[in-house]
């Protein structure tokens, strides 16, 4: 039933944001506005809403403090979806991979970093966002090419687009404990300590979830009534970390274990005799350290260094599983990463970074033909920040060398070497910014691209972007009440796209270089805040006008067509209202339609709306324990869309928390 | 409106295949699509022209299923489907209609049939029969009753057994092993026989030749396989088999061919055609072969004679131009040859066509991953001669029995379509 009205939600979902948001100018006016006249009166109000006055050079988006937290978010998939040129990749529920898309360019070439230090998976190249939680994080910055700041290390240069998790530093003692229940058979517990003293900041943040995952669905078309329930969906997963500060000193260690079955899509069967039954098993560790110094402002210096260890285990061997092979194959990264950075800044209008980078990783696996391979990955780069009245240029080169050690009987990869250039130029007025760059990166075939069995191909080259913007920043801030407007518009293309198909005739599938992508866009982000005494409004927005075009091969009907998952429209509304320590929020992600394939008109997965609502309550007693109340409705309209076709979203959903601080 | 749109579109599917005018050349195409997308489709084509691309659909109103791998006649008034992914069989009738599904047979590969009884392949491990279940620690052939769709018997094969074809009462079941890089057993050599009576596996044939995967074709007495190697050490190739012989006890009743059969046909002479690929995950690189073999002359000589590196007429200029060539046939009533090309994989196929001379004609887009075709019979043979007749004739008789291009047949093989005495009969 729900989906035959599908086509009317978009519209609908869009109506009720811009309702709400006219309602908002309406509300203020309706309000007779409370003085803070009472001493004693705790306002807990949204101060870290603030749009920063900072004018960054970079194309950047960021959310962060109590604006992330008013988020209905579990993981930091759900944070990023919020961005303008974002696209989420996710099969559905909490047991589904979740990667972020920037700009159409492909998971891969996304850079995710923990307090300036990547994540990174040498075997597939593709970090899992559901994995993180954002309860420990204080801010999620988007930027696309560099971050551009004074120092870097040459790996945050690496990538096409970076995203940064920045770590809460403690600023007070506290603990707190949460306890949530949401549908489908979902608990999780949280418990969080934190600590400031003598300069030292310290945080620990431990959290054990479990999910049966078994959401209802529905199919309803001219061709099918398919209903059922998602089989094979439950997940068990613990996540403890601790942070440790201290001035230009920060360090991490991290551990994550889970246990999950692997749904599939939903096919045409006429029993449910056989599912997927395949179970995959994650152990991630990490512990990274990271120093930063300034000595009169002239020298910079910035080091760091983690050691990460990740096991993966994925069985389908069992007696259910009738359909695909029987493997139990067990898999095992390790990863050591140093940086040494240096940036000299002998006058305020130039500064100077050089940098270099080594990265050693190890993966073994029992996969039959496959022998241990060892990555040796150095980068260096040379980077030159110029700020004139005004005027800004920061240029960088990248210098990357890759190269692959195993015993393999195809032989390790050629070394891989590539310099790569970057540009920006900018001029920064009075609450206001405009820039231009340019940049050229590639990424750089993972080991399971190279290597694996029966699927590798040693001979690959790198998949490189180039990529153009131009765009500009506008801020306002005046006293309770701020605006801020952000507007780029964009070209990429990317060649020598890395793809699996068994093209050329054969049965077996192979990696290889095929596809030339070009894709124009426009992303826009319009921010305010008001803040009258008791009072918070905040209203969030971003929206992607995308042109995303395959170009592989002219002589093809399907050169100059959209490519696939690529919606040529999305916004995100995300509307905050706050009343003392009452909130509520609503946001509303609209994507566009998109195709799944070249082949039939058909094959378009539906434009959908997806409208979140939360609601937040805390007291605090005798000053002192703060309890707090959160009801979150995931998907109000029950619109239960699709990223991947066959692989549908949980739908309508509910969760309940309960937390207590000190 | 869609429904009202869907059922006038159906009508005149229905009309226009029975009454609207006499179609000679009708072709079903199975488009694969893609694997967990539900998405097979069935395209229907008519003296050159694409009626549907979705004619499972139009005709039925109910999808297809996730990935149809085989498509055989199993008798005048009967199609068989075997869809991998849903775990179906799916019975249709000559002009769409669904008429039955055998559900769980899981992982169904290819089929056969003598009439009366269709025999399937299987990867799985388990099937459901009128006895219960049968489990089975490698793979298996199911022999489903037309007359009820269900599984009445069973044969425990190789590892996951691949193409499958009858002569004289005898299933030739090839098995590939095709999941020895993943699992704890090797590449399979082996072609299996099996009595069709009884189910019993008679003998094994040892070919040498590891992973006999893909198409499998059927000239009366004589079967083409394909092996794509293992990818590595070992090259793809071909086996010419002789049935005949194997049947007899000749220990070696087979020819290895040096060239890949990666996608083969009968072709209405009783020869051979084959597009080969061979693909090398040392080198990354391709080498593609287009042969036309001469089955008994190649098997008479010992492989000295009876090869030629060609196709007919033009086809090999079109399919060496292909980005991903996908299936190959040749239609046994008009003689036209088809070939089609998957593309990306991501975009709708291609079927390009030929006239019995080998003159290029053209090309049609289809869906996703077209492979797998049947021909139906010309309109006019269906006037001209008349429906099949209930007759079975048993090999071994007499009788003079030609194909459906009115060439006398020396070696027909069990479960094909022939004419004698005037009437269309199964032999």
């Amino acid at each position: 039933m729900q989906r035959s009205d599908a086509s009317a939600l978009p519209a609908c979902g869009i109506l009720f944001s811009f309702l709400f948001l006219l309602i908002l100018p309406v509300s203020l006016l309706a309000q007779d506005l409370p003085v803070a006249d009472d001493a004693n009166l705790r306002v807990d109000t949204l101060q870290e809403v603030v749009v920063k006055g900072e004018m960054p050079l970079a194309t950047r988006q960021i959310l962060s403090g109590k604006e992330l937290q008013a988020l209905s978010t579990t993981s930091v998939a759900d944070a990023l979806k919020y961005f303008a040129g974002v696209q989420i990749k996710d099969y559905g529920g909490l047991g589904g991979l979740k990667t972020v898309n920037v700009r159409s360019m492909g998971a891969q070439h996304v850079g995710v970093y923990i307090d300036g230090v990547r994540l990174t998976n040498a075997q597939n190249g593709t970090i899992d966002l559901g994995k993180f939680s954002l309860s420990s994080m204080e801010s999620v910055e988007l930027y696309n090419a560099n971050k551009l700041d004074r120092c870097q290390a040459p790996s945050e240069f690496a990538s096409g687009a970076t995203v940064y998790f920045r770590t809460r530093r403690p600023t007070c003692d506290s603990l707190s404990t949460q306890l949530r229940i949401a549908s489908f058979s979902t608990y999780s517990g949280k418990l969080n300590l934190q600590t400031s003293r003598h300069g030292w900041q310290a945080l620990f943040d431990a959290e054990a979830l479990y999910t049966k995952g078994d959401y209802p669905f529905r199919y309803r078309s001219q061709y099918e009534d398919t209903v059922g329930r998602r089989a094979n969906n439950d997940i068990r997963y613990y996540r403890a970390e601790a942070a440790l500060f201290n001035k230009g000193f920060s360090s991490h260690i991290y551990y994550y274990y889970s246990d999950r079955g692997c749904p599939g899509g939903i096919v045409r069967r006429l029993s449910d005799k056989y599912t997927n039954v395949g179970r995959e098993w994650d152990s991630d560790f990490f512990i990274q350290a990271s120093y930063r110094r300034t000595l009169r402002d002239i020298h910079t210096l910035l080091a760091n260094f983690k050691y990460t260890n990740e096991y993966l285990r994925y069985c389908t061997d069992y007696p259910e599983n009738q359909n695909t092979a029987k493997v139990n194959n067990h898999y095992h990264q390790n990863d050591i990463y140093t940086s040494l950075s240096y940036a000299f800044s002998p006058a305020d209008w130039i500064s100077v970074n050089a940098g270099y980078d080594l990265r050693v990783s190890w993966l073994t696996a029992d996969l039959k033909l496959f022998s241990p391979v060892r990555r040796q990955d150095q980068k260096g780069v040379v980077a030159v920040d110029v700020n004139y009245f005004g005027f800004r240029l920061d240029t960088s080169l990248l210098y990357q060398h890759y190269k692959d050690f195993t015993v393999l009987h195809t032989g390790a990869a050629d070394p891989l070497q590539k310099f790569t250039p970057a540009v920006t130029l900018g001029y920064e007025g009075n609450n206001f910014r405009v820039h231009a760059w340019y940049k050229n990166i590639f990424r750089a075939p993972t080991l399971n691209d190279l290597y694996y069995t029966q699927a590798g191909n040693r001979n690959l080259k790198p998949e490189f972007t180039t990529q153009w913007d131009i765009g500009g920043e506008y801020s306002l801030p005046k006293g309770n009440w701020s605006i801020s407007a952000q507007a780029d518009i964009y070209l990429n293309k990317i060649k020598n796209r890395i793809v699996c198909l068994p093209i050329k005739g054969t049965y077996t599938w192979s990696m290889m270089n095929y596809g030339y992508t070009y894709c124009r866009g426009l992303n826009l982000n319009l921010n305010g805040r008001f803040a009258p005494a008791d009072w918070n409004f905040a209203f969030i927005s971003s929206f992607t006008l995308q042109r995303d075009l395959d170009r592989t091969d002219p002589e093809s009907d399907l050169y100059n067509r959209p490519i696939c998952y690529s919606p040529t429209f999305s916004c995100g509304l995300t509307g905050i209202v706050a009343w003392r320590t009452l909130s509520l929020t609503i946001s509303n992600l609209y994507v566009g339609s998109r195709m799944w394939s070249y082949a039939d008109p058909d094959d378009v997965l539906k434009p959908y709306s997806n409208i979140d609502l939360k609601v937040d309550y805390s007291h605090t007693i005798k000053g002192k324990y703060t309890t707090g109340v959160t009801l979150e409705i995931f998907d109000l309209l029950d619109v239960q869309y699709e990223h991947v076709p066959r692989y549908p979203m949980p739908g309508r959903n509910i969760r309940f928390t309960l937390s207590f601080n000190i | 409106m869609q429904k009202f749109l869907s059922f006038f579109t159906s009508f005149f599917l229905l009309c226009g295949i029975s009454t609207a005018y006499a179609a000679e050349e009708k072709i079903i195409i199975l488009n694969e699509g893609m694997w967990q997308a539900d998405n097979g489709r069935i395209s229907y084509i008519e003296d050159g022209e694409v009626i549907s691309n979705k004619w499972f659909r139009d005709i039925n109103n109910i999808k297809l299923g996730d990935t149809p791998n085989d498509i055989i006649m199993v008798n005048d008034n009967l199609i068989a489907i075997a869809i991998n992914w849903s775990n179906i069989i799916q019975f249709i009738s000559p002009d769409g209609r669904a008429v039955a599904a055998t559900e769980n047979v899981p992982n169904n590969r290819k089929l056969a049939s003598d009439g009366e009884y269709v025999y399937v392949s299987s990867y799985g491990h388990e099937c459901e029969t009128i006895d219960g279940y049968k489990y089975f620690t490698k793979g298996f052939v199911a022999k489903i009753d037309i007359s009820n769709f269900k599984v009445v018997g069973t044969c425990e094969v190789g590892y996951e057994p691949e193409g499958i074809a009858l002569y004289k009462g005898h299933l030739f079941v090839a098995n590939t092993g095709g999941y020895a890089f993943q699992e704890d057993h090797e590449y399979e050599k082996t072609v299996d026989i099996i009595n069709t009576d009884t189910m019993q596996k008679i003998n094994s044939i040892a070919t040498g030749v590891i992973n006999l995967y893909g198409k499998m074709s059927q000239s009366g007495r004589y079967l083409c396989i394909n092996s794509p190697g293992d990818y590595y050490d070992t090259p793809a190739m071909g086996i010419i088999l002789d049935c005949e012989e194997a049947l007899a006890g000749n220990p070696q009743p087979f020819q290895v061919l040096p060239y890949a059969c990666t996608y083969n046909c009968t072709a209405t002479d009783g020869s051979f055609l084959a597009i080969g690929s061979r693909y090398s995950y040392y080198t990354g690189e391709y080498q593609f072969n287009y042969i036309t073999i001469d089955p008994a002359l190649y098997s008479a000589s010992g492989g000295a004679e009876g090869l030629m590196e060609s196709l007919p007429g033009s086809l090999s200029e079109i399919i060496v131009k292909m980005t991903s060539p996908y299936g190959l046939y040749q239609n046994p009533y008009t003689g036209m040859y088809y070939a089609t090309d998957a593309g990306s994989f991501a975009g709708a196929g291609v079927l390009h066509r030929w006239d019995a001379n080998g003159e290029y004609l053209g090309q049609n887009t289809l869906y996703i991953n077209p492979g797998h075709f049947l021909a139906l019979t010309p309109d006019s043979w269906n006037t001209s001669v008349g429906n099949i007749h209930d007759t079975i004739i048993d090999a071994g008789t007499d009788t003079e029995i030609y194909d459906l291009l009115g060439r006398k047949i020396t070696h027909p093989a069990k479960g094909t379509i022939y004419i004698s005495k005037g009437k269309k009969i199964i032999y």
